[in-house]
């Protein structure tokens, strides 16, 4: 891009050269087109997003050391049986009871210490997520902070550690069940029943290579919580006397019953936190109960925090052993409304029919797909790109790839709620076996994984796209951006005739950096732009108000500091010739190295915000131009400006998408503040992006249409 | 002397011809000043002093409290390869960087006081570009009137060079993180200003000091000597001295002047017998410094030693520590020899083309060593942008301007997320944080190489425009 950029200057400097080289010719050829080659990229570009589904290729397991299913599973009744009497043990409690979480933890301690394994508690406070604003350009640790919160509330997890037997202990792989000791919950007790089958199998195996921890999690202030709050502890040891002496205070000034339940449980359970080696990977399996399914299913959750993905091969893995060993069907998350428009099938139709043709005319063109699988895959990539656009994570998963470990959520949900033992042991079986099956898998790792992708978009569980295809489709549509403004740039610095004064004066005329007033002006917008989106950290600290409060409150402060701006940076001077152009060509050249930024940070972001951005930022011209010239173009043009800068607006946007997605029934104010509340509750950098890039330029683009040239 | 003060005079009245501009120039400056305090008694959770942008072995204020306490604790302040800057800073930012009390409220105490003194440093530089900014107007007004192409419409604008330069220099935020992200380079940077202002205004002693310390803290301003010479020669940036012949006698092209600039070997031998005084004291104090724990030759070693054998090869702006990463051993020495030879190879080309501008020959020259030196920092961009300012006039038909100024911002933007992608996610790999490097480097040739040459275009449009006159 910069290439082009740079040649498009050159072309503009004075023809004393007659020929100028081929390459620099093709960059005049290509600015001098620059609409034709805007429109025919844009074009391309949103067709090859559309194309992806078709172009996903089947997963593969590119790390030969995983060599899943080679092993015959070593899973018996005895430990289904055993496990069963666990859950039992845990069900039975009294719920009710006050000290249950106590008695519980203690059953569960009990069992694992039968195991011969190393058992520990965790005490942690859930920390409140907290605004770091650029906690992404820093280290994950550096915006942590311990303070002393309220000691009210606090959650303990319990931790198993199997050391391997014939291993140095540098490596570990954690599988996480998450519980609340507080209540009873069937599902979860099935989840602690299987966890408990394969953990006890492996306390007793030989070929363990790795260490396995088991965290049983407690959920009662949430999965995430409490796994990124093990995990915190794990990695960053406090070595500060004074802190952890807090932390000791706190727990001891507050609670008997743990002391209690110490001082029974010295003999087996030790009080410090109990680490292995560092984490090859991680797997958090949950039961839940879904009415209406035909088979036993498991579903498949990866996204981390800015869309982050654990390696494919660990997903490969899971996929292939719940396929082809254990037959669960293998799902992945994707928006049912998808299925319901009809221009997909349409669409879908058309590329089967193309598909066909094609391959009538060389049976060695195979890129047809069959409608249905067209449909889906369409639904599953637009889930996963939306997931990934968030940079929520969708699972406890999340907390592990902050710290660089490849973890996925399966959520195993069974046909039916199973009343027999024997279809209930089946069923644990099963899944025992496929969890088996990946440690084991995983067990024999060398190195981390590596092999497979770290960047790619799921279109069905065996299906992906990886980074090198789909950035394809972004490059297209992001090509014109620099093209466009070395042509506006062109345009708006070209020599003037007239001003051509007499040759024997000194002329210092500052020309060539005209641009940079103009990129005064995209500065304070930005600079608004970062105001904006620091405001919500302000706002949410208002007590006792509605979101519905915060947003106008938030709306209104915004719209006054950026007539506050409007006011100061308020030129009176006449607009200048090609004023609105350079504006422009900054404007763009700024969107394009957001975009870009943004498509290396998260890139599902990128890819939408640039569909929407682009034609914004190539469209915008004055209005008043479009009214003057009165042509169905210039009508044609209008409409499309007017129409894109109403749906760029986030928050019109996110409604619209919502609309479309679950109907325009109720519309609340306050839900808008909400979702950008969680975006910026978990550090999502979507929520930057929003604040720092579209958002400015969204405002530059109305500016450019109501200037007055 | 006569001269010196007429245009002192001069100058003044052109401050308060230009009291508008002067007034914003104060504005600019104070709030840049304000700036930098709030970001000092505010750093928030930014981190910068980790940043490998901003600390570079030779750099970071971490490793010279590392080097302070074992001097302290008596031992070599070279030993374990922590830290390799000079014994004098040592001593003099030694103390500010010790911790008292307990840990925490120490390190937040050492960081302040290091981070005034990078404050004060950036304060001074800012102050000494901008006299020197005058000092180059002044005479590059001169030579324009001396040639009769002076018109009024060059001074009207509002604020001049030196002040613009002034300001570039002091809200470049590459000058703002290594303030504030406490690193030694603002030290190394007013060293070095202090070397071009020396020269620029005729104080040899002065230009021999800054020359000798920034020498001595950093190596590669070296080759700074040949643009002070030249400077301290023939005087500040002028056109070049056919067209004055020519304008003698009447004529271009006749080479048969009897008038010359001349070229007064009277100031440069008073330079360089400061430099020599100044050289034995500096090593005098270095030797008292080091001589309890340590020796002369160690230092040198670990310091000269340590930048030109690129020892440490952990990731920073720069192109070499990848290269040298990468490179078998046994061509290690080799290509050692190649990459510094690269800076001593332009030296002579470029002084005998730019000989008669000497300031934006020292500008290329630390332009082009910090796109080649060992371990570049954010100070090094942060010197040679802000000296770019002082050609302003000069250089107003600069092509690519706006190009560069892209790649600038999105290069360093980018670099910090590709090293995050890297270091913090695991999900790039080196060659991210590379490519950007590169692409990094590639901005600075095309920065260097345009401004080279719309220098040289101004000096031919110079001579077009004083042979046109002629011919009337």
């Amino acid at each position: 891009m910069a290439e082009v950029e740079k040649k498009e200057v050159a072309a503009a400097t004075p023809p004393w050269k007659p020929k100028p080289r081929p390459i620099v010719r093709l960059g005049i050829v290509l600015i001098s087109h620059s609409l034709l080659v805007s429109v025919v990229c844009c074009t391309a570009g949103v067709v090859a997003l559309f194309l992806l589904p078709m172009l996903a290729k089947n997963t593969y397991i590119s790390e030969n050391a995983l060599m899943p299913g080679s092993a015959s599973s070593m899973l018996s009744n005895d430990d289904i049986s055993e496990a069963e009497r666990l859950a039992k043990d845990l069900t039975s409690l009294n719920s009710g009871a006050a000290d249950a979480g106590i008695e519980r933890r203690r059953v569960l301690a009990k069992y694992l210490s039968d195991l011969g394994v190393e058992v520990g508690y965790h005490k942690f406070e859930p920390h409140q997520n907290q605004f770091h604003p650029l906690h992404f350009f820093s280290s994950p640790d550096s915006g942590l902070s311990r303070e002393n919160g309220s000691c009210s509330s606090y959650g303990i997890n319990v931790v198993g550690i199997i050391r391997a037997p014939q291993a140095d202990g540098k490596e570990a792989i954690v599988l996480v069940t998450p519980f609340n000791f507080r209540k009873n919950s069937s599902s979860e007790a099935l989840s602690i029943s299987i966890g408990y089958a394969v953990f006890s199998l492996l306390s007793r195996v030989t070929w363990l290579a790795k260490d396995i921890i088991w965290l049983v999690a407690d959920s009662q202030y949430g999965e995430y919580a409490s796994v990124a709050s093990w995990l915190r502890d794990y990695h960053i040891p406090v070595f500060s006397a004074s802190s952890s002496h807090n932390a000791d205070s706190c727990f001891e000034g507050n609670n008997i019953n743990l002391l209690r339940e110490e001082s029974l449980d010295r003999t087996e359970i030790s009080s410090g936190f109990r680490r292995a080696g560092t984490m090859a990977a991680a797997l958090v399996l949950k039961v839940t109960d879904v009415k209406g399914q035909l088979e036993d299913t498991l579903s498949v959750y990866a996204e981390a925090s800015n869309g982050q993905m654990p390696n494919l091969d660990l997903i490969n893995v899971v996929n292939y052993l719940a396929v082809h060993r254990q037959g669960l069907r293998v799902k992945v998350e994707k928006f049912l409304s998808v299925l319901r428009w009809e221009w997909i099938w349409v669409l879908g139709d058309t590329l089967n029919f193309i598909g066909k043709v094609a391959g009538s005319l060389n049976p060695e063109w195979k890129f047809g797909i069959s409608t249905p699988d067209y449909v889906e895959g369409t639904a599953t990539l637009a889930n996963s790109l939306y997931r990934q656009a968030l940079g929520i994570p969708t699972g406890p998963h999340g907390a592990f790839r902050d710290f660089q470990v490849d973890a996925i959520t399966l959520e195993i949900s069974p046909k039916v709620v199973y009343t027999n033992q024997g279809r209930r042991n089946e069923f644990i079986l099963r899944s025992a076996r496929l969890i088996e099956g990946v440690v084991r898998s995983v067990n024999n790792l060398l190195e981390k994984f590596h092999q497979s992708f770290f960047l790619y978009l799921l279109t069905s569980p065996a299906k992906f796209v990886s980074v090198g295809v789909y950035m394809i489709g972004f490059a297209l549509l992001v090509a014109p951006l620099p093209l466009v403004a070395a042509s506006l740039y062109v345009d708006a610095n070209k020599p003037d005739p007239s001003s051509q004064g007499p040759k024997h004066k000194l002329q210092i005329n500052f020309k060539p950096w005209k641009w940079l007033s103009a990129a005064k002006q995209v500065f304070t917008v930005h600079a608004w732009g970062v105001f904006v989106s620091l405001l919500p950290y302000f706002i949410s600290q208002i007590p006792n108000s509605t979101p519905a409060a915060h947003s106008i409150i938030w709306f209104s402060l915004s719209t006054f500091g950026l007539l506050v701006l409007y006011l100061i940076t308020k030129s009176h001077s006449k607009p200048q010739k090609g004023e609105w152009e350079n504006l422009k060509s900054v404007t763009i050249s700024v969107v394009f190295i957001g975009l870009l930024l943004m498509s290396v940070v998260n890139f599902a972001t990128a890819q939408i915000g640039a569909l929407v951005l682009v034609p914004a930022c190539l469209l915008a011209q004055p209005l008043k131009l479009d009214i003057r010239d009165a042509s169905l173009k210039s009508f044609l043009r209008i409409a499309c400006n007017v129409f894109i800068s109403f749906v760029a607006f986030p928050p019109v946007g996110f409604f619209v998408l919502k609309g479309v997605n679950e109907g325009f029934g109720d519309m609340d104010v306050g839900e808008f503040w909400t979702w950008l509340e969680s975006l910026w509750a978990w550090n999502s950098a979507t929520y930057i992006y929003i604040g720092m890039v579209h958002l400015p330029c969204w405002v530059l683009c109305l500016h450019i249409l109501l200037h007055s040239c | 002397m006569a001269t010196a003060n007429t245009e002192e005079e001069k100058s003044k009245s052109e401050q308060q011809k230009n009291h508008g501009g002067g007034g914003g120039f104060t504005r600019w400056a104070v709030l840049a000043v304000i700036f930098r305090l709030i970001l000092i008694y505010f750093p928030g959770n930014l981190n910068l002093s980790s940043r490998p942008e901003v600390s570079t072995p030779l750099t970071s204020i971490r490793r010279l409290a590392e080097g302070y306490w074992l001097k302290q604790s008596s031992m070599s302040p070279y030993a374990g390869s922590m830290y390799h800057g000079s014994p004098l800073l040592l001593s003099v930012l030694g103390p500010l960087t010790v911790k008292r009390t307990i840990l925490t409220y120490s390190v937040a105490n050492a960081e302040l006081k290091g981070s005034l003194v990078t404050f004060y440093a950036d304060l001074i530089s800012g102050i000494l570009i901008r006299a020197t900014g005058w000092k180059l107007q002044m005479t590059y007004r001169k030579s324009l009137k001396s040639l009769n192409l002076l018109n009024k419409s060059t001074d009207s604008g509002g604020l001049s060079s030196g002040d613009i330069a002034a300001l570039v220099y002091l809200w470049n935020p590459f000058t703002i993180v290594a303030c504030v992200g406490l690193s030694t380079s603002p030290v190394e940077n007013l060293f070095t200003i202090l070397t071009l202002y020396g020269a620029a205004t005729g104080i040899a002693p002065l230009a021999a000091f800054g020359w000798v310390m920034a020498t001595h803290l950093s190596l590669y301003p070296a080759i700074l000597i040949i643009p002070v010479i030249l400077l301290l020669g023939y005087g500040p940036d002028a056109p070049p001295s056919k067209l004055f012949r020519s304008k003698e006698n009447g004529k271009v092209g006749d080479d048969t002047s009897s008038q010359d600039i001349i070229f007064s070997w009277g100031r440069v031998l008073h330079l360089l017998v400061w430099t020599s005084m100044w050289s034995v004291y500096v090593l005098v104090l270095c030797s008292i410094s080091v001589k309890q724990h340590s020796s002369l030759q160690e230092m040198f070693q670990r310091t000269y030693g340590f930048i030109l054998t690129v020892e440490d090869l952990s990731p920073n702006i720069g192109v070499l520590w990848y290269f040298f990463a990468e490179v078998f051993d046994f061509f290690r020495d080799f290509f050692l020899i190649v990459f510094h030879s690269n800076i001593l190879f332009m030296i002579l080309p470029l002084a005998i083309r730019l000989k008669h501008r000497p300031c934006f020959l020292a500008f290329v020259y630390i332009a082009i060593s910090s796109m080649l030196k060992s371990y570049p920092s954010v100070g090094d961009p942060a010197l040679y942008l802000g000296l770019l300012g002082l050609f302003l006039d000069e250089l107003a038909d600069m092509q690519f301007s706006f190009f560069l100024f892209c790649g600038y911002v999105g290069v360093s933007l980018l670099s910090p997320v590709m090293h995050n992608l890297w270091i913090w996610r695991g999900t790039g790999n080196a060659n991210f944080y590379y490519a950007t490097a590169m692409a990094y480097a590639c901005f600075q040739i095309v920065l260097v190489v345009e401004s080279v040459s719309s220098m040289l275009n101004h000096d031919r449009k110079l001579m077009k425009l004083s042979a046109s006159k002629l011919q009337k």
